[in-house]
């Protein structure tokens, strides 16, 4: 997992939940992502500019592809041909061709203001981005590489979650209380589901049926049908800033970041109970376990 | 041990930092509309309470021996009065609240332009792997090079006239105390902060390491200001900016007069003056201020201004003033 405030990769043992060690990346790492093939984790230093490949399973860093600018979140295309980057703080999209090795800029896409999470379709068209300062949901066409269309969706938009067959993507309002539902076939809201104060970002919980979302403000995270595009249950008594979150592959536990609290925080999803919190460094933010249960497609890993 | 002891520290503002913006500000933020601005002000908080653990710190501490052993005696503390909004202006991170508004984007941009352009920079951590990225090496490395710049910055701000007028708000006071050192103007403050995010930026800095040099230095500057006689350590006046040096820098006639000449610029460590031979070691206590605040016949009786907002106002009259002359001489 990442501390993005301290600069810095934490390494755990999941079935031990004990940090087992910690090894520098470069500045505020937020994000980070499996590659096509499995054989290397990319860590995304949003200030230095730069990538981190490592192992997934040691964390051993493996090359550094430098000049990738201001990567706060980054994707794969479903078909692995395009890898995205969302610059929070410059403003911009930048589209990189990837050939299963090497990423080749195709194009900087200027897009303001503070483009933050992404998410794609299914046949590798478009890339979805929230605007999270402008209030805006924004589709990119991968092929040509031009922004298609943008549309309101609500106060500080931020994860971004694609239904199974496309059908709707599902924004977390962290300026909000609750999820939009947005028909982006039509480009039009269609249900705003109530979680909790700052809804923010997504994990599906692999049952075919659920999906959950994290509430920043409220601190609690919400169980979201996701077939009746209904809220199911909320698992409150949790640390301050749930941010980014992951399952372990037995789909027992649910692993979430602490943003506000220097806390991993381990969840039992059969009674919805915090039952562990790990301490690690400040701010933490990405987590990803090399044992886990799968992320559906066309939402990046 | 140290490291422990900074991580004890750093773990007691962290607990702090939490409990202030999820049951303070957040909910005030979530309210307001601003959640775009969530993290960048949890973070800014840590910096708040910092600013404001230094005050009360420097307060406890020096404070007393500022009754107790003074340098001056003053009929009041009137003057002061400004020197400490001054400070908690400073300190709880206002002038970095307008710094990240006004300056940060344009900032961004350059970062861009210098991953686009190839631009080198540095980044003093993997100089020498194993030794560079000790924190303890960096950090002290950083000091050094952030405190040589702070030397020239403070050089600049006495040699160009209208850079001058600006730092003679720091200078016009006439009462030096522990509260002294953040009355600065405000612009001039923006100024001096562009200039060393832009080489903290060159030079990696860490944003970790960051508050802690920055922590450092404001506490060494305000028992830089003191109005107290300080226990004399030996060879420490050699190493750190003392009191009694920095004094000097301040007295009318001595230190400084204007833009003409000066003498015991550096911020942090002497060793600058001393390389560029400004140093003065003349350790008799001579009044502080401008020449002409003084009243006829030694000043012209100027103005500076009492309290906050004359002060800041006082100085555009004044490059205003500057500017008129420059251009009619030409």
């Amino acid at each position: 997992m990442l501390d993005s405030g301290e600069a810095q990769l934490t390494l755990i043992d999941e079935a031990k939940r004990k940090v087992l060690g910690t090894q520098p990346t470069g500045k505020e790492p937020h994000h980070l992502m499996i590659t096509p093939d499995g054989n290397s984790l990319i860590v995304a230093d949003s200030v230095s500019n730069d990538l981190i490949f490592v192992d997934p399973h040691s964390g051993k860093v493996q090359k550094r592809v430098e000049d990738i600018e201001d990567p706060y979140q980054l994707g794969f295309s479903p078909d692995h041909k395009w890898f995205v980057t969302a610059g929070l703080r410059l403003d911009r999209v930048d589209i990189y061709r990837y050939d299963g090795h090497d990423l080749t800029l195709a194009k900087r896409v200027p897009l303001a203001k503070t483009p933050s999470h992404m998410t794609f379709s299914s046949d590798a068209s478009t890339v979805f981005v929230t605007l999270q300062d402008s209030g805006e949901l924004a589709a990119i066409d991968l092929a040509t590489q031009t922004v298609k269309w943008k549309m309101p969706v609500g106060n500080t938009p931020a994860g971004l979650w694609m239904t199974p067959g496309d059908r709707d993507l599902l924004v977390g309002m962290t300026g909000e209380d609750d999820v939009a539902v947005v028909d982006w076939h039509k480009q039009q809201v269609v249900k705003r589901i109530q979680t909790g104060k700052g809804a923010h970002n997504f994990r599906n919980l692999d049952d075919g049926k659920h999906v959950a979302v994290t509430n920043r403000v409220a601190s609690t995270i919400s169980i979201l049908d996701y077939t009746t595009l209904q809220k199911v249950g909320d698992i409150d008594g949790l640390l301050p800033g749930p941010d980014d979150m992951e399952l372990s592959a037995d789909r027992k536990t649910l692993w979430v970041m602490f943003r506000f609290a220097r806390h991993v925080g381990v969840i039992d999803l059969t009674s919805r109970k915090l039952i562990d919190t790990i301490e690690v460094g400040r701010s933490p933010h990405g987590l990803y376990f090399a044992d886990r249960a799968p992320v559906y497609a066309p939402n990046p890993d | 041990m140290i490291t422990e002891i900074v991580a004890q520290l750093d773990n007691a503002v962290s607990t702090l930092q939490t409990l202030l913006y999820v049951d303070v500000v957040q909910p005030i933020f979530f309210k307001v509309g601003l959640m775009g601005y969530d993290e960048d002000t949890y973070d800014a908080l840590y910096w708040v309470i910092i600013g404001a653990l230094e005050i009360l710190l420097t307060f406890a501490v020096l404070r007393p021996l500022e009754a107790l052993r003074p340098i001056e005696t003053w009929q009041d503390r009137k003057a002061v009065r400004a020197d400490v909004i001054y400070t908690w202006i400073a300190k709880l991170g206002i002038i970095n609240l307008a710094f990240f508004f006004l300056l940060q984007p344009v900032f961004n941009h350059w970062q861009s332009l210098i991953a686009i352009y190839d631009i080198p920079n540095i980044d003093i951590d993997s100089v020498w792997p194993g030794v560079t990225d000790q924190p303890v090496v960096s950090f002290l490395i950083y000091l050094v090079i952030l405190d040589f710049a702070g030397y020239w910055y403070h050089r600049w701000q006495h040699r160009f006239g209208v850079w001058w007028e600006l730092h003679a708000v720091h200078h016009s006071q006439q009462q030096m105390s522990l509260w002294a050192d953040d009355r600065n103007h405000f612009l001039d403050d923006i100024i001096q902060a562009a200039f060393f995010a832009a080489i903290s930026l060159f030079i990696g800095v860490q944003p970790s390491q960051f508050v802690v040099l920055v922590a450092v230095g404001n506490v060494l500057q305000s028992i830089q200001h003191v109005n107290a006689h300080l226990p004399v350590v030996p060879y420490l006046d050699r190493l750190l900016v003392s009191p009694t040096f920095h004094r000097r820098h301040h007295a009318i006639g001595y230190g400084h007069e204007g833009t003409r000449y000066g003498c015991n610029f550096g911020v942090l460590f002497p060793w600058w003056d001393v390389l560029f031979k400004t140093a003065a070691w003349n350790r008799a206590t001579e009044p502080t201020g401008i020449r002409d605040q003084l009243p006829a016949p030694e000043g012209l009786g100027r103005n500076y201004g009492h309290g906050v907002l004359a002060q800041q106002w006082h100085a555009f009259g004044r490059i205003a003033r500057r500017l008129r002359r420059s251009t009619s001489s030409a």
